[in-house]
């Protein structure tokens, strides 16, 4: 059977990881702290992909963004999706050469259908998530593009409508009002969401602890969950949070941590020769 | 033979991953290191066709995939270390795809052949109701729990995206299906030929040990 997946969102700006409310960035560090401090190999075993996205506010440096990307997906073995700032087919061509396996679209969707057709024409539907950034506008749920700042003429319906007629990979739907609050998911988005759609949908801004994951995995709609809450999930709370999943029997994959160790450098000469 | 297994020191599998320009290739090479392989990525069909482990990754359609495998010649030289060398060889994903019969995506092409099943792409009957792409975990279950599936349970978690699936037509050798509306090839060993439709190097401690059981195999 088809599992639910869990999804941890890395956001990133300029060589930094970021933590988002409502969209407003916050530093919380590089790299090295990111690998030190939650010894990111062994946290990738609590998720079932990784999300990493370039949300840098000031001109982008692609390059080192892409060395980040290959930095992380380094000893971590599950899915890595990454995008901000896809423009071109070249730069969709870049990401998957740096280890990611998916690639994230937004503000294109606005500007460039075609271009769409042309990643998906090269890489495949399944290779590309469509990220939205909804925002609840009088009883309606609007579209913004360009990092929350723009908002477009299309409803979320529109949009969503747009997305299945390309048809892109995924839909990773995101809540401008929830982001980052740790309030839990907005379930009047998850309400929204048509009944019948046809892309497989990801859910993210809100969750702020592990029962929140439970609100996105009971619907039907819903077939992942993301988090970009650094320091809610930070130490052991993601850990925690899917071994209390799995005990209260939600659907999601299994595997052993501990062949981790014990596979690593199975066939170097040097670990063999040495016993 | 027994007495010198004491001092025989078990040799790094020297891996060709064949890079045709399509694929995450980078993950591979992750995955591989991390067991203490080696890797080198390859596109010269020449050094292609005299290596003894071979790695098939792909992305995209399988009509591109064949055209790209075909422009280099590198379709050749798999079939020529497969078949006259003994090489063995593992498709992943789309990789796996390209070693069936036929595809029937984007047009439709013939594959290499190395096996005789058909790609097709999931039906809206058969889904019932699923979506597509297949995207995500799902289980697969071995039919036996020997060479590609040594030291697994019954059945096993693996990270699979696609639209399309080898159809299970022919069951040869050891092999895996997995279920998504309607049951599908997910894995198989036949002889030196190996596939598996999920991605072995995205699917945590259970993808690493899939990897292992392939190289030592």
């Amino acid at each position: 059977m088809l599992k639910k997946r869990v999804i941890f969102t890395l956001l990133y700006d300029n060589g930094s990881f970021m933590l988002s409310r409502n969209f407003r960035l916050q530093k919380v560090g590089d790299l090295q702290w990111l690998k030190k401090n939650y010894n990111f190999s062994k946290l990738s075993f609590s998720i079932d992909e990784l999300v990493i996205l370039d949300v840098t506010r000031t001109e982008r440096d692609r390059k080192k963004f892409l060395n980040h990307v290959r930095a992380l997906s380094e000893e971590c073995f599950i899915p890595i999706a990454a995008g901000g700032g896809v423009r071109d087919v070249e730069f969709a061509h870049s990401l998957v050469n740096n280890g990611a396996d998916k690639i994230v679209i937004n503000s294109l969707v606005g500007q460039s259908i075609e271009t769409i057709r042309n990643i998906v024409a090269e890489l495949g539907s399944q290779c590309v998530v469509a990220s939205i950034d909804a925002k609840k506008v009088k009883n309606e749920y609007m579209v913004y593009t360009e990092n929350g700042t723009l908002q477009q003429s299309f409803s979320l319906q529109e949009w969503l409508d747009k997305l299945t007629e390309i048809p892109v990979g995924e839909v990773y739907l995101n809540s401008i009002d929830r982001d980052g609050t740790g309030q839990g998911y907005q379930k009047e988005l998850i309400e929204f969401i048509p009944v019948d759609f046809q892309l497989p949908i990801i859910l993210s801004g809100g969750a702020g602890k592990y029962q929140h994951f439970i609100e996105g995995l009971e619907s039907k709609k819903v077939d992942a969950v993301a988090t970009a809450h650094l320091f809610n999930f930070i130490g052991n709370s993601l850990e925690d949070s899917r071994i209390a999943l799995l005990k209260e029997g939600y659907n999601l994959a299994k595997w052993d941590v501990n062949n981790f160790e014990s596979i690593k450098d199975i066939f170097s000469p040097a670990e063999k020769s040495s016993k | 033979m027994g007495a010198s297994i004491h001092y025989k020191v078990m040799r790094a599998p020297k891996v060709t991953l064949i890079d045709y320009g399509i694929g995450n290739l980078w993950s591979v090479v992750s995955a591989i290191k991390y067991l203490g392989a080696q890797v080198d990525l390859i596109s010269d069909p020449e050094k292609i066709s005299r290596a003894s482990i071979l790695l098939l990754p792909g992305l995209g359609s399988f009509r591109k995939g064949m055209e790209a495998l075909k422009d280099t010649g590198i379709d050749k030289a798999i079939l020529r270390a497969v078949n006259d060398n003994d090489a063995r060889i593992l498709g992943i994903c789309m990789g796996m795809q390209l070693m069936g019969s036929y595809g029937s995506e984007d047009g439709g092409a013939m594959g290499l052949g190395l096996i005789p099943n058909r790609v097709e792409r999931f039906t809206k009957e058969e889904l019932k109701g699923n979506k597509i792409p297949h995207v995500g975990f799902n289980t697969v279950n071995f039919s036996d729990r020997k060479g590609l599936f040594k030291d697994f349970p019954k059945s096993s978690d693996f990270y699979f995206t696609h639209s399309y699936r080898m159809l299970l037509e022919k069951r040869n050798g050891i092999h895996a299906t997995c279920v998504y509306g309607e049951e599908f090839l997910a894995a198989f060993e036949v002889g030196n030929i190996c596939g598996t439709q999920f991605h072995p190097e995205k699917s945590q401690t259970n993808g690493l040990l899939l990897l292992r059981n392939f190289l030592q195999g």
